[in-house]
């Protein structure tokens, strides 16, 4: 259908960051519920978290979120005006200047937090 | 089957049963609303403070709280069945034994179900003893 141009990388962007979030949603959701046993496991679990390698997990997490929401918000526009899929190249680099203006903030802090080496203790 | 087509009028003609219309509706409805909660999730807990500070005491605080309570457990909920369909269209895509493709979703869905069930006992059935 796209002809493996800009609709075809979208796609598989979408589907692949998708995939990931969901990964990361029950990684976090277990993480997050082992409060209910108590600060001892709940801190261990955290502290293994904040390892610098999950850092990088995270940026990577936080851009898959924001492609698959902007994206999303492309395709809806897609489905549901008379010109979104005739401009879907357009709204594609729409989707990417919004990308970086909201992954920014998050690249400097998390980022700078890595290579400040303040991770937990 | 998914639906693959990229207006509402066809997606409503492409339909095999009402059901898979109402997920169609759904995914662009939670995929909106997921969207503002995340940006303001991440951006609170990621921007606003230091995220390796976070320890047992901030998620106790914060899962004591009614606002965020109901603010979680929004995103649980709509995450938890978005994502969940969101992997049925790929395994109807990628899984092409029938065998295999059953047990696959058997697996997945107990795993959401179980994940659902955990999330929800610690928003609402756990007392932090935070005041």
């Amino acid at each position: 259908m796209y002809r493996g141009r800009e609709g075809q990388w979208a796609f598989y962007l979408h589907r692949i960051s998708g995939l990931g979030i969901l990964v990361f949603l029950m990684l976090h959701v277990a993480n997050i519920a082992s409060a209910m046993w108590g600060p001892e496991v709940s801190n261990a679990l955290m502290k293994f978290y904040h390892q610098p390698v999950f850092q990088i997990g995270l940026l990577l997490l936080i851009a898959g979120v924001l492609y698959h929401g902007f994206n999303g918000l492309r395709i809806i526009l897609m489905d549901f005006t008379a010109w979104g899929v005739r401009y879907q190249r357009q709204l594609w680099y729409g989707v990417w200047v919004l990308f970086v203006i909201f992954y920014l903030p998050f690249l400097l802090k998390i980022g700078g937090g890595i290579l400040g080496g303040g991770h937990g203790d | 089957m998914a639906i693959k087509s990229k207006r509402y009028e066809e997606a409503r003609l492409e339909a095999s049963t009402n059901l898979e219309l109402y997920w169609w509706v759904f995914m662009r409805i939670s995929g909106v609303v997921l969207v503002f909660l995340l940006i303001g999730h991440m951006w609170m807990n990621a921007i606003l403070i230091d995220l390796n500070q976070i320890d047992y005491n901030y998620v106790a605080k914060r899962l004591s709280q009614t606002t965020w309570k109901v603010y979680d457990w929004l995103i649980l909920a709509l995450a938890l069945l978005h994502g969940g369909n969101g992997l049925r269209y790929v395994l109807d895509d990628w899984v092409r034994h029938p065998v295999r493709r059953f047990w696959t979703k058997v697996v997945v869905y107990s795993l959401i179900a179980f994940l659902f069930f955990l999330g929800s006992l610690s928003l609402f059935n756990h007392d932090f003893g935070v005041k």
